[in-house]
Parts: structure tokens; C-alpha cells; sequence
């Protein structure tokens, strides 16, 4: 046995000369001060002395300054880090309108559950202490319908999510007229997560809220909280449609953050290979649990979270049992959620796999370690993770652990990039046409529409005109009424493109058949085919059964030493051109396009090793997107159709990772297909599209741009210190072409500047 | 790109297309209301009038029966002796018409949009039944167009309000809340709405026919159990179609099935009210099946005495159901003290009947608590299990639970008998 060490002690051995050589930057991070003010004395009475029977007898200035918007009747986006006291700045408001006005009502939206649930139990805290009568409840798919009466009728402060918002509450709005007459403040928490397709059925949703609440004589103002990005007023007046002050003078205090950036050792030089971020991580990780340091560990996939899980499970089953690590991610089902969470808070779990879904506000307590698999895709998203550790005012760590992706390298090698460069603009099209119909669909249903009635800011007489032709509405006088037998909210879904997710059934134990989790019908596609290998809560299931039609896969336990990836075929067609532009050297365009995507393979990859030992074919059918898309077609001179294709392959992985930061997005958002010979036009082309139908406007971003896209993708090869092309840049092929070359002289070719490099 | 191309590329992207057939012109055309109306000529020719109010109207449809129709089994007049039996009923019921007079009865029933409960579905058609003095009068109120909400609710809330009691099929959970949904959205420009008292028929339906016909929905009831048979019946599901194709080319005929439809619901409702009363009253041509349901119905409300009364004329039909009602009299019997009569059908029922535990457990109770003879409740203890374990069992789990309690009972007498012996 060994002493533990404490935290600073494990800093010790991080600058051991063995890993602090790959660890290529230190940053540390000085601890701030508190900047607090007294309690204001508008302030309700009940409400002073609630605050000071738990201690607060003071607020910090940013919650004063929202405290003093909301006075002035000013919706506001507070933009708070981590555990900087965020709940006030929209509880003190709310209260205070309560306390001044029974009758008042406030509507709480949180993105999950889970953060409702949270929320909820510390406002009755508070009201608790402050003796009043005000009712606060969650309002979910769990609310017993007993229960959901006494709400409706009753509730002070309503918290629910967009989802129950959309489907339970708005078309039912005649049952919660007391809510909508009344409805004072609406409370938006967490409102970056509203960004992409999700964020744009969001603001489409709060468009209906405010239609209905103009129906019933209410203007709510709309409170926001969001985490640090980019352009926080921006998105808080995009999706409420309202203007929004912005407060962002964060007063609370911040202890001293040490952030290393991990570069794993090169294991093959010439193809500039790495060792693989998962292993690293897992022995960066073990360092602190051997250590009885609560850590947590991000990865970025589901796949990657379970692997790691396994490892780490492996690793300290002697000492505390596997059940000392957990893994955490959106396919859990709550309950088993909800254990984990507590799980952390009380300290019998010591660490925790998660995906993203943690960089919610889920209060998990304080955690001392954090590591990144992987670069997160972007600066926000990174701050949001590194948040984790270190909650409190103490010393915390942070190590980002680089993957060989051409992103990481970029990002790891360029630390002023990611430490002076303000995070990432959080970006929505609320008015993506299939997104605006589905709602206009439901806010018809809910009231009807008068000519030339706007939605938001948005003119949508053609769209009801159509839908009138589509016989969904039917228009009499100056009104356009809803005309068909369908419940339109029941056929959207505010997540995901696809509307159904599959269902995944365990069968091991044929006598207790049990779901062990869902899954989008996209990345089912490619994660749960017939002899897939599912990894959950780090058991590996094979899946048996994939009934595409039914959306359910069955599964077994299994116990093998490789998992499965799948491969993706997909083909373009262009439908029509929007913008067009030419030069001598290439047409760029932009338009709409159908992607017809298929998977064909997939392949057993060997724990570890990682080595590929074998492959089969998968058959499901083809699903299709159409969507908006930029195209850049070029000439080309003097070159082979093979090394043409070798190029254009270099140059689209190089930008399925330049073209999501350049444009401000995750990557699975973007997504790039290279063509020798494009189905329209018989021209070497690169396709660049958004991921969910109808297009959210990354694509028509880039196609002003290609030519900075290419100056950076072009940097991003040429820093590159590999010889040929490596996984890093222009990615590896197997006929030994010299793909980096290639590369650089087609963006060469394509931009019509001369070029130095030799194609050998 | 136009925003109409684009519509109709990304159309399959969008959740349940609504199919695209060559849509006729449209008379969209909208009419000043100079108190006249499209169709005046076939409103009249099906006894409908407009009712004006402010720009807008609604139509009113009213039809008279004679009160000795014979609509079904029985004539509408006959509800009046059903309702006036009532007032000789003591026990309490949930169709008790309590100091009513069956003219104050409103038999109701909507036609609607859609099936959902939310703000979108639109009533369309208000349908409800009276007996009148010497008729029936059948009032059906219809929405000539979205829109036109305000003249239908003005109409139905400013000439219907006497009205006291709904009698509705399944009208408590779907047809009324759908009335106060509609009427929340126009509620500042009518009166409010009355409160109502309310007799749904489905629960009672199901109560009493569930086992004995494949649905209980209101065409099978009045097929299977009223003899009521419709010729050329529109069937309630097309009626959202027939409205929105009458919205959009604005014939009136299209609907004439629909009319005829609500008007033979709200008819039906009149024969089913007076049925069930009788049923439940204890009076006239009932099935076994009936006066076995409407007993067990009175024992869930604890009015054991008609529960009794009606398990007994059971018995003496001696008819399949004769081996439960005297279990269930058997029950009733042992909670009034009356253990004597419950024992002797104890005895009974296992002789009648190898398959069924519960007599056995019910004679070993007897014997052990009252008694206090070990040996027979010993006995009747393992005559029970015996039973039990020639049984087959879905369920698992409880087959455990039940082993155990009968394991217990088992042991117990069995340690009785070593004690006092």
C-alpha cells in the first residue's frame, strides 16, 4: 500500500520529467475574488430574512444587477460560469414578484429533467424559509395526472422542460388559462444548449408561448442564464423574439485552475501516429482515482465513454469495486441517472465517464479532476467541461488529452487559440423552413391564424397558404383555422431530426426481457446493426435483432475484446442553386441537395491494439436528408483520376475539421463529401451540407467564405510534421500516395495561386 | 428560390404529409351577411334555420319524434316510467335520477374534428335529445365554418340553459371537457358556462356488458343489446373528413350522413338511459348476464342489500353464472353475520365445483378462527391446496406469493392440532 497523495502531490508527479514532456502547455489559472454587494433594500422582507437564515446576507453584483433588470421590467441574459450562483439571478426576481402579488405567475424551462428536479427542491428551500404561501411545482412526463390538475390551477412557478412545453402544455393551453392570464417571468436556464436544430424548435415553441400568452393578455419577460459564449444577447433575442440586456459582470469568485494540455507520444513517425487519447487518458486517470481523487473523465463519443469505462472499471475493481465509476450519458435511462448523480454527490462514486450531456448544470458537487478526451469541438463546449473540477474555491486540475485528429493537433500546438480567442458563437435558424412549418402546424392548432399575423418576426402568409393546399388549414374570411384530425405536436420532436428513437432490448435473460436504453434512428444506423457491438454501462451487448420498422434492437450479453465501427456511404444529388459565384479556377455555389445516405460494412476492431480482425455487411435501408449545401467544383490539369481522388480525400478530412471551427459548430453538424465526379455537373467537387433537413445556415456560411476555409485548412496540412499525409492532416491512404502533397497543390490548383510543393 | 418550391421539395421531410389529391376550385368566396346564407335552400329542405348573431350565424336543425316510436326495444315515451322508477329505488347509483322528471334530461352527444382533447379539435356539431310534452325534440347546432364559434355557443348557451343533466356516452371525459375547451377560447363573448350534472353511459355500459360483446362502443350496444339497427349509417369516423371537405367546397350534403348519424346518437341514448334503468331498477326482460353485472355492480357501491337480492335471481335460473353469485352471495352473507348461509354454500360450491380453491379457504377460516376444530380446517387447508396445485398459473411471482401463504396455513393448523392434542 501507498500513501495517498493529496492534489498538489499529484501536480508533483505530473511535472515528473516522464509526463511532463508530453505535456506541451501549463496554464494556470489565478483564483479571483468575490465582488459582493449588501442585500438590496427593495428587496421583499420574507425574502431578506430567508436569504439570511441560509447564510447569504449579501449578493454578488451580477445577481444584483439582474435583480435590479428584472425591476425594470428588462428581460436579461445573465452569463454565469460554474457554480456562480446563478439560481438567484432569476429566483430573487421571481420571488419578489410573488411575494409582492400572489396571483403572479413564472413559467421555468430547463433543457432536462433531471435540472427541473434540481431546481425545484432549492427554490422550496427557500420558500420554506421565507413562510410564504407560494407554489412551486415540476410539471414532467412523470407528474401524476392527479397531480397535474392541482399545477395547472395552482402553481406559482411551473418548471418543465421545452419538450413538455411543446407537446403537454401549449395545445392544451384552455386547461392553464390561470397560468397563461398571470405569467409574469419566463425563466430559460442553460441558453446555450439552445443552439443548432434543437435551439430553433425551441425559439419556435417560445413564439407559440407568446402567441398564446398575447391571447390571454399576458407580455412575460424572459430570463436567461447561460454559460460563456460568444454572443449570449444575441441567442437569448433569437430565441425569445425580445429584445435582451445582457449582464455578464460575474462577481463570484474562482479558485486557482491549473489547465494542461496532454500531447500523447508519437508511435510511428512516419505517419505521425500517436498513441491513442483513450489509453492516455485512462492512465491520467488512474493517477488520480489511485489517489481517491474524484475525477471526471469526458470523452466524445458514446462508444468512447464505454470504452474507457471498461478500462477504468478494470482498474480499480480491487480497490473500491467497479461500481466506484460510472459512465454517464444520454442513452441512460433517468432513473439509473439520477443514482449516478447522487452517487457523486455523496463521494461513493470516485469518477465519472460522461459525454457531454454533464456540461449541464446537474449539480454533482465538487469534483477535483477533469479530464478531456479529446478536444470537445470547441471553446465553449471545452470551458463548460473544465468547469466540472473544481466547483468550489479550491485548487483544481484540468488536462485536455489530444487525439492525433487534425482539430486536437491544431488546437494543442496553438494554445493562444483556444486561451485568448473568445468562445464560440451558439448559432439557430428558427426559421428553417421544415422546422417553421412543423410549428406553424401547431400553433394553428392551438389558435387560429389571422392574415397577415406574423410569427416572431417571420412573414409566413406563403407558408400558411400552402398548408392551406396541403388541406391542414383551412382559410375562411381573414382567418386560417386548423382543419384536420391529427395532433401536430405529437409528430415533432424538439431533439432530433429523426422523429422516432429505437428502442434497446436486452434479452439475456429470456425470462426478464428488459429496455436498457434508446437511441436516434441516425446513429442507430451506424451503432446498432445486426452484430454491432453495443457497449452499455461498460457490458458489451451484441445486438441480434435490428427491426428497423418497429425501431427496436434486440441485444445480448456478450463478452468479446473488440468493438465495431461502422462505415457510412453517402451520394449527392444537387436539386436546385441558390447563389452562385465563378472565378477561372473553380464555381462556388450553394443550394439544396438530396443526400442519400447508406451503410455498407462495418468492422471488428480489437481492443487495445486496436487492430482491425474482421468485417461484415449491413443491410438497412437507405435513408435520405435533403438539405442546403455549398459546393466548390474546380478544373484540373495533368492529374490521374486516382490522384485526384487522393487529393480531394485529403482535402475533405482536413476540412470536416476546419470547416465546424471556422463556421462555429460541432462537427456532426457539418458534414463533407468529396466527389472526382460530381452526379450534376461531371466535375471534381466538394460538398459541404448541414446535417438536419432543410438546413440550419452553416453551409450558406461557409460558401462566403471558402477561400479563408481553404487558407486554413492549407496551414493546418503544411504545419503538419509528418512527411506523406497523416491522420493529423490530410489522413492516411493505403496505396502510399503521397496525399499531403496532393492536397496542397488541388487547394493550390483550386485557388489559382502557384504552388512550391512536388507531387513526387 | 421560391419559398413554394422549397415547401414542396422539403414536404417529405415533414411529419405525416397530408395526402396532395386534385383539390376541387374552392367557393371561398365570402358573403356579406346580409342575413342570408349559402345553401338557404337545402338548410330548409333538411328543417335547419340560421341563427344570426352580430356578422356571424349558426345553423339550427330541429327534428320531432312522436313520443310512442318504438326506437329499438322500447318507445321513447317509456324513458318517463324508467325515470319516475328511480324515486322507488332507495339504494344509491350513479344513473339514480334523484327528484328529476325525465323531460329534464338532455341527451347529448358532439361531433368533432378530431380525437385529440387538445385547443385544435372544433366541435362542429352539438346534438342533443329532449322529451317534450307530447314529442321528442331532436336540436342539433351547427358550425357553418371555423369562426363561427360565437353564434353557436351564444345560441346553445342562451336557449339550452335550463338544462340541468346530461345524459352523454362517454360525454365526462371527451364530449363536455372538448364543450369547455371550445368555450375558453370565446369565453368574453359568451355566457358562461352552466354546471351540469352529468350520467355518462359508457361506464355503465361497461359494467354491464364488457364481457359479453366484443366493444362496448354505442353502435355495438344498440345493435347487440338495444335491437336498434341502423340502414345506411354514416359511421362516426368519417365525420372529421365529411366536415373538412364540406369546408372547403361549402356543399351542405356532404353532411346530410353526418346529421342523421348524431341525430340517431342522441335518439339511441334515450333507449339505452331507459334500459339500463330498468336493468339496474330490477324491472322487466333482463339477461342473466344483466342482472349478475348490475348485483355486482350494487356490491362496488356497497348497497349489499340489492346486491343480494339480485344475486339471488340469479340462482334461480341456474344458468352458467349460478356458481359465482352464490360465491359472491356466499361472501356478502359471511360479512352480515350471516355465517350459517355462507358455510352451507361453502359446502355447496365444492361440491359443485373441483377447480376453485377459495370455498375451501373460506371453510378452513371458519374452522379455525370461529370453530376453533383444527382438524377440519386441516383439512379443508389441504383440500384448498390440492386445488390450487392442479391449477395452472401465469404468473410467477404470485404463484410464489399464494405457495407461501397456503405453506403457512398448512403449518400453523398442523402445529394446533400438536398443541390442544
Amino acid at each position: 500500500m501507498f500513501r495517498k497523495k493529496s492534489i498538489q502531490q499529484v501536480m508533483e508527479v505530473l511535472r515528473e520529467p516522464d509526463i511532463s514532456k508530453q505535456i506541451v502547455h501549463w496554464k494556470t489559472i489565478e483564483p479571483r475574488e468575490a465582488i459582493s454587494v449588501p442585500l438590496p433594500d427593495s428587496l421583499h422582507p420574507t425574502i431578506q430574512s430567508a436569504l439570511q437564515k441560509r447564510g447569504i446576507s449579501s449578493l454578488y453584483i451580477h445577481q444584483l444587477s439582474a435583480y435590479e433588470a428584472a425591476l425594470r421590467q428588462e428581460s436579461f441574459v445573465a452569463v454565469t460560469p460554474t457554480a456562480s450562483g446563478k439560481t438567484l439571478c432569476y429566483n430573487l426576481p421571481v420571488l419578489q414578484e410573488i411575494a409582492n402579488n400572489p396571483e403572479a405567475r413564472a413559467l421555468y424551462l430547463f433543457p432536462t429533467k433531471a435540472l427541473a428536479q434540481d431546481q425545484k427542491s432549492e427554490i422550496n428551500e427557500l420558500i420554506d424559509e421565507m413562510g410564504l404561501d407560494i407554489k412551486s411545482y415540476t410539471y414532467d412526463g412523470d407528474t401524476p395526472a392527479n397531480i397535474r390538475q392541482v399545477v395547472r390551477k395552482a402553481g406559482n412557478i411551473v418548471m418543465t422542460n421545452p419538450d413538455m412545453l411543446h407537446a403537454a402544455v401549449l395545445p392544451h393551453h384552455t386547461k392553464w388559462v390561470a397560468l397563461f392570464e398571470s405569467l409574469k417571468y419566463v425563466v430559460i436556464d442553460e441558453l446555450h444548449t439552445y443552439r443548432g436544430v434543437f435551439g430553433s424548435h425551441v425559439a419556435n415553441v417560445i413564439r407559440r408561448l407568446q402567441r398564446i400568452c398575447n391571447f390571454y393578455g399576458s407580455d412575460p419577460i424572459f430570463i436567461c442564464t447561460s454559460a460563456t459564449i460568444a454572443n449570449p444577447k444575441e441567442l437569448a433575442e433569437q430565441l425569445t423574439g425580445n429584445p435582451v440586456t445582457l449582464i455578464d459582470n460575474n462577481g463570484a469568485p474562482a479558485g486557482r485552475k491549473h489547465f494542461l494540455f496532454y500531447n500523447p507520444p508519437v508511435v510511428n513517425k512516419p505517419l505521425n501516429v500517436r498513441r491513442s487519447a483513450t489509453l492516455e487518458a485512462r492512465n491520467l486517470a488512474r493517477l488520480f482515482l489511485e489517489n481517491h481523487i474524484q475525477t471526471i473523465v469526458f470523452a466524445r463519443s458514446r462508444v468512447r465513454v464505454e470504452i474507457l469505462l471498461t478500462y477504468l472499471q478494470e482498474l480499480v475493481k480491487k480497490e473500491f469495486g467497479t461500481k466506484s465509476i460510472q459512465g454517464y450519458r444520454g442513452g441512460y435511462l433517468p432513473k439509473q441517472r439520477r443514482a449516478i448523480e447522487k452517487g457523486l454527490r455523496n463521494g461513493e462514486i470516485m469518477g465519472v465517464v460522461s459525454t457531454n450531456a454533464l456540461e449541464l448544470g446537474v449539480d454533482i458537487g465538487q469534483l477535483h479532476a477533469c479530464i478531456l478526451t479529446g478536444y470537445p469541438g470547441s471553446i465553449a463546449s471545452a470551458w463548460q467541461q473544465a468547469g466540472r473540477a473544481g466547483r468550489r474555491q479550491d485548487e483544481s486540475v484540468v488536462i485536455m488529452v489530444a487525439s492525433s485528429s487534425p482539430l486536437d493537433q491544431y488546437v494543442i500546438q496553438n494554445p493562444d487559440y483556444f486561451f485568448e480567442r473568445s468562445p464560440e458563437s451558439a448559432r439557430m435558424n428558427p426559421d428553417n423552413l421544415i422546422i417553421l412549418v412543423d410549428h406553424l402546424k401547431c400553433a394553428a392548432y392551438e389558435l387560429p391564424f389571422q392574415e397577415n399575423e406574423k410569427f416572431g418576426n417571420q412573414e409566413i402568409e406563403d407558408v400558411l397558404e400552402f398548408l392551406v393546399d396541403e388541406q391542414v388549414l383551412h382559410k375562411r374570411g381573414k382567418h386560417f383555422y386548423w382543419m384536420n384530425d391529427s395532433f401536430p405536436a405529437h409528430n415533432v420532436s424538439l431533439r432530433s431530426a429523426s422523429q422516432e428513437n429505437v428502442v434497446i432490448i436486452d434479452q439475456s435473460n429470456v425470462a426478464d426481457v428488459k429496455v436498457i436504453g434508446e437511441m436516434d434512428r441516425f446513429s442507430s444506423m451506424t451503432l446498432l446493426h445486426e452484430e454491432a457491438i453495443y457497449l452499455h454501462q461498460g457490458t458489451q451487448y451484441q445486438v441480434e435483432k435490428l427491426d428497423y420498422e418497429e425501431k427496436k434492437a434486440y441485444v445480448r450479453e456478450v463478452d468479446v475484446d473488440y468493438f465495431t465501427d461502422a462505415n457510412l456511404a453517402v451520394s449527392l444529388n444537387v436539386l436546385e442553386v441558390d447563389k452562385e459565384a465563378k472565378s477561372e479556377q473553380n464555381a462556388r455555389a450553394y443550394g439544396d441537395v438530396m443526400v442519400v445516405a447508406k451503410t455498407t460494412i462495418f468492422k471488428k476492431i480489437k481492443f487495445e491494439t486496436h487492430d482491425n480482425i474482421g468485417s461484415g455487411p449491413i443491410h438497412l435501408p437507405e435513408e435520405e436528408l435533403h438539405t442546403s449545401a455549398t459546393w466548390l467544383t474546380f478544373h484540373y490539369e495533368n492529374l490521374s483520376e486516382e490522384k485526384l481522388e487522393a487529393g480531394l480525400l485529403g482535402i475533405a478530412h482536413v476540412l470536416r475539421h476546419v470547416a465546424p471551427l471556422f463556421v462555429m459548430c460541432d462537427a456532426n453538424d457539418l458534414h463533407v463529401v468529396p466527389q472526382v465526379k460530381a452526379v450534376h455537373n461531371q466535375q471534381p467537387t466538394i460538398f459541404i451540407y448541414d446535417r438536419y433537413p432543410g438546413g440550419i445556415g452553416l453551409s450558406e456560411k461557409v460558401y462566403g467564405s471558402w477561400d479563408t476555409v481553404l487558407d486554413q485548412a492549407l496551414s493546418m496540412i503544411e504545419k503538419c510534421p509528418c512527411e506523406k499525409g497523416c491522420p493529423s492532416c490530410t489522413g492516411t491512404l493505403e496505396e502510399g500516395n503521397n496525399s499531403k502533397a496532393l492536397a496542397v497543390k488541388l487547394i493550390a490548383q483550386i485557388k489559382g495561386v502557384p504552388h512550391h510543393v512536388d507531387s513526387k | 428560390m421560391s419559398i413554394q418550391n422549397k415547401l414542396k421539395r422539403l414536404k417529405k421531410h415533414m411529419v405525416n404529409p397530408v395526402s396532395t389529391e386534385a383539390v376541387p376550385p374552392q367557393s371561398t368566396t365570402q358573403k356579406e351577411y346580409d342575413k342570408t346564407i349559402d345553401h338557404a335552400e337545402y338548410w330548409e329542405k333538411l328543417g335547419a334555420v340560421p341563427y344570426f348573431f352580430e356578422d356571424d350565424y349558426c345553423i339550427i336543425r330541429k327534428v320531432e319524434y312522436p313520443l310512442d316510436q318504438m326506437w329499438g326495444r322500447y318507445r321513447f315515451s317509456e324513458v318517463r316510467d324508467a325515470v319516475s322508477r328511480w324515486q322507488d329505488v332507495k339504494a344509491d347509483h350513479p344513473l339514480h335520477a334523484k327528484d328529476l322528471d325525465a323531460s329534464q334530461l338532455f341527451f347529448f352527444d358532439t361531433e368533432t374534428t378530431g380525437l385529440s382533447g387538445g385547443a385544435g379539435n372544433t366541435i362542429f356539431m352539438l346534438g342533443m335529445s329532449q322529451i317534450k310534452e307530447d314529442h321528442v325534440l331532436v336540436n342539433q347546432f351547427f358550425l357553418p365554418g371555423p369562426g363561427s364559434e360565437v353564434a353557436l355557443y351564444h345560441y346553445f348557451l342562451n336557449h339550452v340553459k335550463e338544462l340541468r343533466n346530461l345524459v352523454t356516452y362517454n360525454g365526462k371525459s371527451f364530449d363536455w371537457p372538448q364543450v369547455k375547451t371550445r368555450h375558453t377560447l370565446i369565453r368574453d363573448y359568451v355566457p358562461s358556462l352552466p354546471e351540469f350534472g352529468h350520467f355518462d353511459l359508457l361506464h355503465g355500459a361497461r359494467r354491464l356488458w364488457k364481457d359479453s360483446l366484443p366493444a362496448v362502443k354505442l353502435s355495438v350496444v344498440e345493435k347487440e343489446i338495444l335491437g336498434v339497427n341502423r340502414i345506411h349509417d354514416t359511421p362516426g369516423y368519417l365525420a372529421p373528413m365529411l366536415y373538412f371537405q364540406y369546408c372547403k367546397e361549402g356543399n351542405p350534403s356532404l353532411l346530410e350522413g353526418v346529421f342523421q348519424h348524431n341525430e340517431w346518437d342522441v335518439l339511441s341514448l334515450i333507449t339505452l338511459y331507459t334500459h339500463m334503468s330498468r336493468v339496474i331498477q330490477g324491472n322487466g326482460l333482463r339477461t342473466e348476464r344483466e342482472i349478475f353485472e348490475a348485483a355486482r355492480w350494487f356490491e362496488s357501491l356497497n348497497e349489499h342489500e340489492r346486491a343480494i337480492s339480485f344475486y339471488n335471481e340469479v340462482l334461480q335460473t341456474g344458468s352458467s353464472l349460478h356458481y359465482q353469485s352464490k360465491k359472491s352471495l356466499s361472501l356478502l352473507y359471511k360479512k352480515h353475520n350471516q355465517i350459517n348461509t355462507a358455510v352451507q354454500y361453502w359446502h355447496e360450491l365444492i361440491k359443485e365445483n373441483d377447480l376453485d380453491e377459495e370455498p375451501a379457504i373460506e371453510l378452513s377460516k371458519y374452522y379455525e378462527h370461529s370453530i376453533k376444530d383444527y382438524e377440519k380446517a386441516l383439512y379443508y387447508a389441504v383440500k384448498a391446496h390440492t386445488i390450487w396445485k392442479g391449477k395452472k398459473r401465469l404468473l410467477k411471482r404470485k404463484e410464489e406469493q399464494e405457495r407461501q401463504i397456503f405453506a403457512k396455513r398448512i403449518e400453523r393448523l398442523e402445529q394446533r392440532i400438536i398443541q390442544y392434542s
